[in-house]
């Protein structure tokens, strides 16, 4: 008989006016994999924290263990054996791989004095509960993120963990480095550790997970067997409509213009070789690849942030040479990066500065002095035309939704007017709903005539957008599928398979 | 390890003092002598003892100005208390309470980061202008050259002396007995207590040191108050090598002590710092004067030279930054790949 | 796709009114604290709100309120300039070498006002190329701010040093103190000159696209970056302004003191400039003038009112300093208040 290792029943909270979590009831089995899954503000995370004993629920129970908790403190949380692994691991990236996995020990212990004899100690039998082997004394900031992923659980598993609760674990890892962290969670399972999750990437929860949890509005609106439910199933559960992505037909460019965009053996050192592809007026063209295929970095190489070494670049015919990125935006170039919170928005200005950044230049008047009504107008054009939610653009960014503060990026560059808009992960931490709305944002800015690069590996955004799809894998242009010749199974394993054999497909190169 | 240990930071400053002491020395051999030994090392006591008590601020990520204005108020006002009652006895009663002013003054500063959630930075402006101003308007506006009975002398008790050709008897003051202690004090704490740990924690993260269970405010707390202890020994000392008290000591100095823990390899955003390295920063500089002394070059030249080599010294390590930003923005693939 | 939000925008004016007032509160923390210390002053000591006294207040403070606009643009980056002091005084420095050591005895007024004319384009071009260092080290080379502007200033001190030797430079033609020490309908030359270049300084920050581009540089100058701001640029005519501004300070303490000094007012006016943009809540991205230039007089207040209130009392120049740091401490905390009710409310 398995054991249930969580149980949550009737649980209930809410922060002022807004129910976060509506009459949520739930269980964990020992050694089950379970992974909660729902749009922003559907209370996926808010559970988590009521878990996790930072909140505490206006009603409902709590069971670890068999255990019953009326109110759960963090402190007996971790002490009942969650534990809580964050985006950012809870590591310190000044301290050594040794003591970032003693230190929460060495803290509980209460011991005023460090005997590095026993942090090394602790250290070492830590990794090696999990077979894994990390140079104790390497500090944190050089390795990998997946290393410190490692070290992370590593550290909570220390702790005596029964449950581990990951936020995105996936999010920054090479495809090998997922499998191995899969396979890891697999060992851990088989030890009777239980795992809790949260993930966006829809593909992935049914190889690791046995549980899929589907929240909405506050409430659990699915829980069954992962293995079994597909992603259109989840998509629907998490935003209660059917979007419809089958009747979306990408119409073939049946005459494509002279190309907007030639690129010719396009090469940079560490980063891309060979690379030669066209974009046409009125395309979307999608680029993927796994993680360290070089799609970034050749989006960054058109945009000048990382000129490339050799190789011919041509923008409507002619030749031209992109050093920087006022090179790149003199051309006509905008790149709508994936780091959004750092790359693209100024969290503390508002919505209008946002907006205005990139054109400033424009909205002089004549002596010189930058107009108050030019900067309101094309900011309150571009408000409405992208149907930016909010009361005013006075407003800073920073108080805006994911989706809305990526509509903001997008209304930035859509203001300089640019011949060829590069997307970069456009809709990651954007709401399922608002990501349709964007999808369709820009098959209409392909329409008006612009030529859009979609960097992605959303594969139903690839096949829900593009006309054409390049494939990436280490640095060179592997594939090319016309939109018609492929289908959701086959550009997912084309993506995570293994290296093609030359008869497939077309090559380019 | 030890090819670890050649790359950091300290070593470099390590071998650049030694090249340049063979390089001062050669020029002008009195470099080489006792004398100037125990000279440097004199003149770097007071300030080997302010960057040891500002360096766990460093660290922590924070830093503060207003140790200097500490180190003038605790030891003038303790001297001028003194006076008063007509204390004619020795140096320890001047350091303990001085010293005991320095920890009200660091707490003070303590409270108002932690209860009012300021940068540490913030604060000790407020407290440099504050304690600088109380001290010459509160307690007295000029120097004072009268020591009591019990201490005279102090400033010529020697824990080493040697016999120089051209000076004649010379020596180490026994103060670097201080130097000897805090040092090892600090460097004990940074290394083998939590609390030290948890300021290298609360430097490298501070989110995650809350998480992790590091009492942050009192850790702080402690660190500031540690601070104004320094600070008073070094104003202490100060007046006692100078034989006056001085209510304005050290007002143009803040931003000296802490580019010599820059110097020493510390972190400016935190995280990073040890006291070999700091001792290392606060020697250079004062290696610096003292070789353009011995160089021949005029005084008035001396601080545009010290300026220049800040500026190598600041720019160098930046380069090498922007050099790494730029190879790790992308992948690790090579053709062969 | 219907606007659902139409009807909003023209009521635009309305609800920026109400959500976001045009004066923002520390502004009006500032001028209530001047409000009660020009009351509190001039109960206390008759003498304070006099033509003369104001007048004298005038003359004094715009040294460090241009200073303070020195350093300002430059916490607005992100940075810091600790140089502003140095700058300033080797500015004077050097011009007061070329009109005390180059101009004849017995010069002819039109000759003298020559002189003078170029002895003042002199510290403007110090200002600039010292402003130039700093941008090439900040922007360029990429050094931190605070440790290459303190590099910097103690490279240019030195250069003040070596240059006069340690000593003061006198002997400056008398008709330079006229921009220093005459008035303009009865208001001080150096008081309309801080109120010009304060406007100035607000004109460029919030009315130019290079302003708008230095408040997203320090915001974010990453995205900055990636949004096609210029950052090496931008950086680079951010010091050279603060150097300009600096040099300024020193044309002023100059023709005011009939003087050049190296070590004038030294590291703790730097730290003043600061304070006093800490108190006016300038940060990077974000920098009000008019707080800045509220709080530079709140400052010149407390020091004359107290030099007078406790006038024959011993030491009383120095209370200023003390009641500078108090005040400091008490501004954080009513802040401190202040935010909390307003993350209430939210």
């Amino acid at each position: 008989m398995t054991e249930e290792i969580l149980r949550v029943e009737h649980v209930s909270k809410r922060f002022g006016g807004v129910i976060a979590l509506d009459d949520v009831s739930l269980s964990v089995q020992t050694g089950q994999t379970c992974c909660l899954v729902g749009e922003n503000g559907s209370g996926k995370s808010t559970m988590i924290k009521v878990i996790s004993g930072v909140y505490t629920p206006d009603a409902g129970d709590i069971y670890v263990n068999e255990h019953h908790y009326r109110k759960l403190t963090p402190l007996e949380s971790i002490h009942a054996g969650i534990q809580v692994i964050y985006q950012d691991f809870s590591l310190f990236p000044n301290l050594s791989v040794a003591e970032n996995i003693a230190i929460n020990q060495q803290i509980a212990s209460g011991k005023q004095l460090v005997s590095w004899k026993e942090i090394n100690r602790i250290a070492e039998e830590g990794l090696a509960k999990i077979g894994i082997s990390l140079p104790l004394d390497a500090i944190v900031r050089t390795l990998s993120t997946a290393d410190r992923q490692l070290v992370a659980i590593t550290k909570a598993l220390l702790a005596n963990a029964r449950m581990i609760i990951m936020d995105e674990p996936t999010t920054a890892l090479t495809r090998k480095e997922v499998t191995a962290l899969f396979k890891l969670i697999e060992e851990l399972k088989s030890r009777g550790i239980s795992i809790l999750f949260v993930s966006h990437k829809l593909n992935e929860i049914s190889e690791i997970a046995d549980r899929t949890i589907i929240f909405r509005n506050g409430k659990k609106v699915l829980d069954q067997d992962a293995k079994h439910l597909d992603v259109k199933t989840m998509e629907y559960y998490m935003t209660g409509r059917k979007i419809d992505t089958d009747s979306i037909l990408i119409e073939e460019i049946s005459h494509p213009s002279a190309p907007l965009l030639y690129v010719k053996n396009l090469k940079l050192s560490h980063g891309f070789f060979d690379v030669t592809f066209e974009l046409h007026p009125n395309e979307v063209l999608g680029i993927t690849g796994l993680l360290g295929s070089g799609r970034t970095e050749l989006a960054l190489s058109l945009f000048g942030e990382l000129p490339a070494d050799s190789g011919m670049i041509s923008i409507s015919g002619k030749e031209v040479k992109i050093k920087s990125i006022k090179d790149a935006i003199s051309h006509g170039i905008a790149y709508v990066p994936d780091d959004r919170i750092r790359e693209g928005l100024f969290l503390e200005q508002s919505i209008t500065n946002n907006i205005v950044v990139s054109v400033v230049n424009r909205l002089i008047k004549s002596i010189g002095l930058l107009g108050r009504k030019p900067v309101r107008k094309e900011s309150d054009d571009w408000i409405q035309k992208l149907e930016i939610k909010t009361p005013s653009g006075d407003l800073p960014v920073k108080s805006l939704s994911g989706g809305n503060q990526q509509r903001v990026v997008l209304a930035k560059w859509l203001a300089s007017n640019p011949k060829i808009l590069i997307l970069n992960g456009p809709t990651v931490g954007v709401d399922v709903g608002s990501k349709a709305e964007i999808h369709e944002l820009i098959r209409g800015l392909a329409r008006e005539g612009m030529g859009i690069l979609l960097i992605s590996d959303d594969i139903p955004e690839l096949l829900q957008t593009c006309h054409r799809i390049l494939l990436m894998r280490a640095g060179r242009i592997v594939q090319e599928f016309k939109r018609r010749e492929i289908t959701e199974k086959t550009l997912n394993s084309e993506l995570v398979g293994a290296p093609l054999s030359a008869t497939r497909g077309k090559r380019i190169g | 390890m030890l090819s670890r240990l050649l790359r950091t930071n300290e070593f470099v400053i390590f071998v650049i003092l030694v090249v340049l002491s063979i390089v001062v020395g050669m020029i002008n051999p009195v470099f080489f002598s006792v004398s100037t030994l125990f000279d440097i090392l004199r003149a770097s006591i007071v300030y080997f003892i302010m960057a040891f008590g500002l360096l766990p601020i460093i660290i922590a990520g924070g830093v503060d100005i207003s140790f200097v204005a500490i180190a003038a108020m605790t030891s003038y006002t303790t001297h001028m208390l003194l006076l008063k009652m007509g204390y004619q006895g020795g140096i320890l009663t001047y350091y303990l309470i001085a010293c005991a002013m320095g920890v009200f003054a660091g707490l003070l500063n303590g409270f108002l980061v932690t209860r009012f959630n300021l940068v540490i930075f913030d604060v000790s402006l407020a407290a440099y202008t504050m304690w600088y101003g109380f001290t010459l308007f509160f307690v007295g506006a000029t120097a004072n050259f009268d020591l009591p009975q019990g201490t005279v002398g102090y400033y010529a008790n020697f824990l080493v002396t040697a016999q120089d050709p051209v000076v004649g008897e010379t020596g180490l003051h026994i103060s670097i007995i201080y130097v000897i202690l805090i040092g090892l004090f600090i460097w004990w704490f940074l290394n083998y207590t939590t609390l030290g740990r948890g300021v290298f924690a609360i430097g490298g993260n501070r989110e995650v040191a809350i998480r992790s269970g590091f009492n942050v405010k009192r850790i702080l707390l402690f660190v500031l108050a540690l601070m104004g202890v320094m600070s008073a020994t070094a104003g202490v000392t100060q007046a006692f090598l100078s034989r006056y008290f001085n209510p304005v000591i050290f007002i143009n100095q803040p931003l000296d002590v802490l580019a010599s823990i820059i110097i020493g390899g510390a972190a400016i955003t935190g995280g990073r710092g040890t006291v070999p390295g700091t001792v290392l920063g606060v020697l250079l500089i004062q290696v610096i004067n003292r070789a353009l002394i011995l160089t021949g070059i005029p005084v008035e030249w001396q601080r545009w030279v010290v300026g220049v080599i800040l500026i190598l010294f600041t720019s160098i390590p930046a380069l090498r930054e922007r050099q790494a930003k730029r190879v790790g923005h992308t992948t690790e693939l090579t053709e062969a790949d | 796709m219907k606007n659902k939000l139409q009807f909003t925008f023209s009521h635009q004016r309305l609800l920026d009114f109400i959500r976001k007032p045009p004066v923002e509160s520390q502004t009006v923390l500032l001028l209530g604290v001047f409000l009660i210390l020009a009351i509190f002053f001039s109960i206390k000591e008759e003498k304070f709100l006099t033509v003369r006294s104001v007048t004298s207040m005038g003359f004094q403070l715009p040294e460090l309120g241009v200073l303070t606009l020195a350093m300002m643009i430059t916490i607005i980056t992100g940075g810091i300039d600790l140089s502003v002091n140095a700058i300033s005084n080797l500015a004077a420095v050097l011009s007061g070498f070329f009109m005390v050591k180059l101009m004849p005895e017995n010069a002819s007024s039109g000759q003298i006002a020559l002189f003078i004319g170029i002895g003042l384009l002199i510290p403007i071009s110090v200002g600039w190329l010292c402003g130039t260092i700093n941008g090439f080290l900040v922007g360029r080379v990429g050094v931190p701010p605070i440790l290459a502007t303190l590099a910097t200033m103690t490279f240019f001190t030195g250069v003040s040093t070596g240059l006069t030797g340690g000593k003061t430079v006198t002997g400056f033609p008398e008709q330079l103190s006229l921009i220093g020490n005459e008035t303009i309908a009865g208001i001080p030359v150096p008081f309309v000159t801080f109120v010009l270049l304060s406007i100035l300084m607000y004109l460029i920050l919030y009315r130019t696209a290079f302003g708008f581009k230095v408040r997203m540089l320090g915001t974010n100058p990453v995205a900055a970056n990636f949004s096609g701001i210029d950052n090496r640029s931008i950086l680079m005519r951010v010091y050279i302004i603060s150097g300009i501004l600096s040099a300024v300070t020193g044309i002023l303490v100059m023709s005011r003191t009939m003087s050049a000094a190296i070590e004038y007012g030294s590291t703790t006016y730097v730290l003043l400039t600061i304070l006093i943009s800490v108190l006016a809540g300038v940060i990077p991205g974000f920098g009000n003038v008019i707080n800045v230039f509220i709080t530079v007089i709140i400052l010149q207040m407390l020091s004359t009112g107290f030099h007078m209130l406790l006038l024959g009392v011993r030491g009383s120049s120095f209370f200023k300093d003390f009641s500078w740091g108090v005040l400091l401490i008490l501004i954080f905390i009513i802040n401190y208040f202040m935010r909390g009710k307003a993350s209430r409310e939210s």
